[in-house]
């Protein structure tokens, strides 16, 4: 263990951009949940509607936690918020520890390291401190953020116990995965996937008898009810978990040799099949899991929307303040609501758009652009062929989404049409993420290093267009720069080709204008 | 082969800034088709990114530049068919096997020949079932490399290709390019191995702060360069000193070691011999020498030009 509190001092110094980023995203989640709930059930009555609108409906509950929750603001809170930053936290510490022990591990560097005076043990045990005093600043502005907003400090002291002893249990599983696997890659791999379990089992439990939520470090977490019942005991279970998990996984430690896992990776095909013999394929294969991802993520978003589309009729009746931030007001609710919902569901769709195109930057900058153009690729095919997989990858994500809000809408109101309906409502965004992927091309061509900044702000100027430009008085012209702007809102307005068809042919101009930048420049720099 | 006649690769005053950073100032290479041409300089002398104009990944700001009779950044694609390269610093992409790269980058460039594949695997000993991120930076070399040599290409264009292998593995790349040779193609070779650059190349280029400083056969450097004599005479040396390209001597009464311009060299010679030469060793310069002095010239000429 020697050196472990000079390797803490020196990865704190590594996280000091990263992880107050994380911490503050989480803590503003909070934050602007906590606030929104008061405002909006601001009186017991209130609060009874939304148990009997939401109490109900097992799609919101499998979504958000126990409806035992509902009985107090805060409760309603932890029921809205919880399970959701669990998984940002989750995640932020399976990065955190997996880019201190295995990532290290993997580059090289941590042999430099190992080679001076520092214990075997020390790299772990600095990681999983840092992990602790990452969880225990979560937990305490968790705290803040709660008890600051006007909730009981009892329940916000549980609130962030339970927050940090959740986020605590996944530090310990990535620290026993990255001894298992030999790459990161896998390691993340096993970590999401029994992040993804631990989503799963809760809502199967808290939708079913409450069995199943006992076996998710989630469930441990809510089933502490803060606010509600306040009870400590069930963060027993989390603090035991971890400390077997962390016992273990020095224990493995001590079994494995340096760079290795426990796990050899298999070996991979020895041979190119069919497909990966051209630009596209190539591209293709880069991005296919990312894509996967995103289109599995934008289903789960579509089916939680699509899930309360049938109650929010009852809901806006029950809180018309509601009213207000939907598009067409009281008179078409559950249109408005489906428009909202779809035009949220292509923002962030939007996100994918652009990070597929800075793909090809991203490749460039790794020195992986050299040896492809060095063959018979052109540069036009090069980028032709990261920019068809963001095209028709938008496309993909898009349908994921309509599908997901379709499906979880047409089974609660018995109707399968909404399938097709909510798709085509999706796709109706396709040309806007087709300028947002253009954007970034026209950005590679001509100010390279400046790509990702000029799509990201672009993509943040159509974010706070379409959230908050009657909120905050956006005037008309300074609105319609969004493609977004010039997007019928299906299916609330009706649907003419000629916008799209205009949006279109702005997408092309501007990729076939960022080609012409690349045409141009050196390539590599 | 269809080879044209004359230069495979014809560079006349080539520059080339990176905003401030001159990276080539004035670069003049010749490369004969069928021959192996050494390229040598010391780091940052601007080697590589001559091999990336010749790609036509970076554009020339003056100059001229041709390859197998086309320019480099026009026609790149179609001189693509006809090329195959190695990158000095070879980056793959961690999640997909050797196997699989060395297949794609050989389809993307038309075509590879599936048995030599396999035997250049076999030659140099590497798993094409490991993912890239897997392998060390010698094998990610010999990736590059397989993919480079499976393929008939005219023109190898080879960025310090064998920086990162072992003895043996070099010797077997040495085969490589011999035959490689013997089949009439052109090889672009840029290495800090002297000895493989002594033993491969036809003829050498060397450069220094963008410019190149001297080119021809090994023989005709050698020529340029100094010899070192060690001499013992009969009366006592006297006017050594005086000799034109005579350097570093250290005389005693009846000896002397000196290096001499070997230019300069029989002028020494006939100045020695009325003293009565007892014993004379004449060392040649090794490469190592040679180059020494080339890539160190900054120190000397600056030390020359303040004293």
């Amino acid at each position: 263990m020697t050196g472990t509190g000079m390797l803490l001092r020196f990865m704190l110094r590594r996280e000091r951009f990263a992880l107050p980023c994380w911490l503050l995203g989480v803590t503003l989640l909070v934050l602007i949940q906590s606030t929104q709930s008061q405002r909006l059930y601001d009186s017991a009555e209130d609060l009874a509607k939304l148990r009997q609108s939401i109490g109900g409906n097992t799609a919101v509950i499998a979504m958000s936690g126990p409806t035992r929750l509902l009985n107090t603001i805060g409760g309603e809170v932890v029921f809205e918020i919880f399970a959701f930053t669990c998984i940002v936290l989750a995640l932020m510490n399976m990065f955190l520890v997996g880019r201190h022990t295995r990532a290290d591990e993997e580059s090289g560097r941590a042999e430099l390291v190992r080679s001076a005076r520092v214990g075997r043990r020390a790299t772990l045990a600095a990681a999983l401190a840092l992990a602790g005093l990452a969880n225990l600043a979560a937990g305490l502005l968790a705290f803040a953020a709660v008890a600051g907003t006007g909730l009981p400090i009892a329940g916000s002291a549980l609130f962030g116990a339970a927050f940090a002893a959740v986020g605590m249990t996944f530090a310990a599983m990535t620290a026993v995965a990255v001894q298992v696997f030999e790459n990161t890659r896998p390691a993340y791999g096993a970590v999401a996937l029994a992040l993804g379990a631990a989503y799963v089992l809760r809502a199967a439990g808290d939708v079913g008898n409450g069995t199943l939520s006992w076996l998710s470090p989630i469930g441990w977490g809510q089933r502490t009810f803060p606010y509600v019942d306040d009870r400590w005991w069930p963060l027993a279970i989390p603090v035991a978990v971890t400390a077997v998990l962390g016992a273990a996984a020095m224990a493995l430690l001590e079994r494995r040799d340096f760079a290795t896992g426990l796990v050899r990776p298999r070996p991979g095909p020895a041979t190119a099949s069919a497909m990966l013999g051209s630009p596209l394929g190539l591209a293709w294969r880069l991005q296919r899991a990312s894509l996967g991802g995103w289109a599995a993520g934008l289903f789960l978003l579509g089916a939680a929307y699509g899930s309360i589309g049938d109650s929010i009729e009852q809901y806006v009746a029950d809180n018309p303040e509601v009213a207000e931030f939907l598009p067409g007001g009281a008179a078409d609710i559950v249109n408005s609501y489906l428009a909202l919902t779809a035009m949220t569901l292509a923002l962030t769709a939007a996100a994918y758009a652009a990070v597929a195109a800075l793909r090809a930057r991203g490749e460039e900058t790794a020195g992986r652009t050299e040896p492809v153009l060095a063959t018979a690729t052109s540069r036009a095919g090069w980028l032709a062929s990261h920019l068809t997989v963001a095209a028709i990858g938008s496309a993909l994500v898009l349908t994921a989404a309509g599908l997901g809000e379709g499906l979880a809408y047409g089974l609660t109101v018995s109707d399968a049409g909404q399938i097709p309906r909510l798709i085509g409502v999706a796709l109706g965004y396709l040309p806007a993420l087709w300028v947002v992927t253009a954007v970034a091309v026209l950005g590679i061509g001509w100010v390279p290093r400046a790509a990702a900044g000029l799509a990201w702000t672009a993509f943040g100027y159509c974010a706070v267009v379409a959230l908050f430009a009657d909120s905050f008085d956006i005037p008309g012209w300074a609105q319609r720069g969004s493609p977004f702007a010039h997007t019928p809102r299906a299916p609330l307005d009706p649907v003419s080709p000629a916008p799209l068809l205009v949006l279109g042919a702005v997408a092309v101009a501007l990729a076939v204008g960022g080609y012409a930048g690349l045409r141009r420049r050196d390539v590599g720099y | 082969m269809g080879v044209q006649n004359g230069a495979a690769i014809d560079i006349a005053g080539l520059t080339k800034s990176f905003g401030r950073a001159k990276a080539l100032d004035g670069l003049d290479l010749s490369v004969e088709s069928g021959q192996v041409h050494g390229f040598l300089g010391p780091n940052g002398s601007g080697k590589t990114t001559t091999i990336r104009i010749l790609l036509g990944l970076l554009r020339a700001d003056a100059g001229t530049v041709r390859m197998l009779g086309g320019d480099p950044w026009r026609d790149a694609v179609a001189l693509h068919h006809r090329l195959a390269y190695v990158p000095g610093d070879v980056n793959l992409w961690p999640n997909i096997t050797g196997g699989e790269v060395i297949d794609l980058l050989g389809r993307m460039r038309g075509g590879l020949d599936r048995r030599r594949r396999d035997e250049l695997l076999q030659r140099f000993d590497l798993d094409p079932r490991k993912k890239a991120r897997t392998y060390s930076k010698g094998n990610r070399q010999k990736v590059a490399l397989v993919a480079a040599l499976a393929s008939d290409a005219e023109l190898l264009l080879l960025d310090e290709p064998t920086s990162g292998l072992d003895p043996l593995m070099e010797a077997q790349f040495q085969q490589c390019i011999h035959q490689i040779k013997q089949e009439g193609r052109t090889v672009l070779l840029s290495s800090h191995i002297l000895a493989e650059v002594e033993a491969l190349c036809d003829r050498v280029s060397i450069i220094r702060l963008g410019r190149t400083v001297e080119s021809g056969t090994l023989g005709e450097l050698r020529h340029l360069t100094r010899t070192s004599i060690a001499v013992e005479t009969v009366q006592p040396l006297t006017g050594i000193d005086a000799l034109p390209g005579v350097h570093d001597l250290v005389l005693e009464d009846h000896s002397a070691r000196f290096d001499v311009d070997t230019a300069e060299l029989d002028a020494v010679v006939r100045r020695l011999a009325p003293l009565g030469v007892r014993s004379l060793t004449s060392t040649p310069p090794t490469l190592e020498e040679m180059f020494l002095r080339h890539y160190g010239e900054e120190e000397t000429s600056g030390a020359e030009a303040t004293s």
